[in-house]
């Protein structure tokens, strides 16, 4: 299965690369969102830090959209669905593969976003940044995890089905207040109980990870 | 196929036949609440008449959870059977179920008021509440979306486990942000009383709300399948 995956991983991550839209689309998204929410401070002002780090994790929240969106619609095309659910492979390999793919391009995303924030929202580096780089790896997995479920649920044939991505948001909830505290303190925040964070965040992504590999079999399907 | 076996009534569809007795308990079982709530329990001294609000905030709040996870089973089920019945079942879980956890947290914001001076803060009960609010609000507008039935089912399916899954897990992380809400109260005999027949109350009320919504649902589907098939039937004549 994990074989399987990385070679969906890798052909996926592939054909973002051949084109020019794509993750570029997702980026330019979410530096948008930083850049208008440094519009609300006046000149010389500095973002909380919580504020900040609610900003990047919005960015990541819309930035995955896109992604998974991206990354399901590579096989849109007549027949190409049906082709990939026909290999040899356990379905949820595609999950899994979708999933890797997806986490890849938002971390490559989220380089940029960080430097952003930074910058535009006035931040500073505080000593828990190396926790904090920990806790994105973790909630980046969670949300890829989520993320390509729900971008299986919402791959269809009309265009509306879309906004199903962004029904699902509530349900990443525990991940984004997570990576807010944590990333308020890498920030120079206030440090607090960053262990529990990471416990919830962890727990999220086994959760999630258990209930996706049954589920998934009934969300990415043919028979409609 | 599938409009066929819709067509057939199905021996679990029996329990329709308890929506009037139950709708009669419920109506009766309610109206002892009131008189129990008004006149049989005290006056708490501390907040006065606006705790009244807590023998409807918390059975309120149980039902809808009781419901969410109905909804969470029915989907399970529904997933593998197929059988159009749990879809119905899931879809009416949910409805009633919102509405119960919204009027949960409405009367929790009224109280909130009177006990706190806010009608809202950030507090893990709250918070948790709202949230799942906004999950299962995010199911019906699903429910509502113009995509194939079997999809659309499936997907409903699909986002009623993984929401009830997430419950607990947003409890847990908005405990870790902020907590305010009393985790326990002592309550007098009588208000013990008062309580506990409250959340029996509200149990035949549920079921009532959720068996009328299911059979609504079913008897659209029905006439849907019996509209394509007449209207099939034509064609072919007119062929």
């Amino acid at each position: 299965m994990l074989r399987a995956a990385l070679v969906i991983a890798r052909k996926d991550l592939r054909l973002t690369a051949g084109r020019s839209a794509g993750l570029a689309q997702a980026a330019a998204l979410g530096l948008l969102l930083i850049f208008l929410f440094s519009l609300s401070l006046v000149p010389g002002q500095r973002m909380s830090a919580q504020g900040a780090s609610a900003v990047f994790w919005m960015a990541s929240a819309f930035c995955q959209v896109i992604i998974f969106g991206m990354l399901y619609g590579y096989e849109g095309g007549k027949g190409q669905k049906q082709g990939l659910l026909l290999a040899p492979i356990p379905v949820q390999s595609i999950w899994l593969g979708k999933a890797l793919a997806g986490v890849a391009m938002l971390a490559c995303a989220q380089a940029l976003f960080l430097p952003a924030s930074i910058i535009f929202l006035g931040q500073e580096l505080g000593p828990a940044w190396k926790a904090g780089l920990v806790v994105i790896f973790i909630c980046d997995a969670g949300i890829a995890v989520a993320g390509s479920l729900t971008g299986a649920l919402a791959h269809g044939q009309t265009g509306k089905e879309s906004l199903l991505s962004i029904l699902v948001f509530p349900l990443l909830v525990p991940l984004f207040l997570g990576g807010i505290r944590v990333g308020s303190s890498a920030f120079g925040g206030s440090g607090e109980a960053i262990g529990d964070w990471l416990g919830i965040c962890l727990a999220f992504d086994a959760v999630f990870t258990a209930a996706a590999l049954p589920l998934f079999p009934f969300a990415y399907s043919t028979d409609e | 196929m599938k409009d066929e076996a819709i067509l057939k009534r199905t021996a679990g569809e029996r329990v329709f036949r308890l929506i009037s007795p139950m709708a009669l308990i419920a109506g009766l079982a309610l109206t002892l609440c009131w008189v129990l709530i008004f006149v049989y329990a005290p006056r708490e001294s501390t907040l006065g008449l606006p705790q009244k609000i807590f023998y409807l905030h918390l059975p309120l709040a149980w039902w809808a959870m009781s419901g969410f996870f109905l909804t969470f089973a029915a989907g399970i089920v529904y997933l593998r059977t197929g059988k159009e019945q749990w879809d119905a079942a899931a879809a009416a879980s949910t409805e009633v179920s919102l509405v119960f956890a919204c009027s949960a947290v409405i009367s929790g914001s009224i109280w909130a008021r009177a006990s706190w001076s806010v009608w809202w803060t950030w507090d893990a009960r709250l918070t948790t509440a709202l949230i799942m609010c906004f999950v299962y609000a995010g199911g019906l507008i699903l429910r509502s979306m113009d995509m194939p039935p079997a999809r659309r089912a499936r997907i409903c399916a699909v986002f009623g486990i993984v929401a009830f899954l997430d419950v607990p897990l947003v409890f847990f992380s908005a405990r870790l942000w902020s907590y305010i809400h009393p985790p326990s109260i002592s309550l007098e005999p009588e208000m013990k009383l008062t309580l506990a027949v409250c959340l029996a109350a509200f149990a035949p009320l549920w079921f009532c709300l959720a068996a009328l919504r299911m059979k609504l649902d079913l008897d659209e589907r029905r006439f849907d399948a019996l509209r394509a098939e007449r209207l099939s039937r034509e064609e072919r004549r007119s062929r």
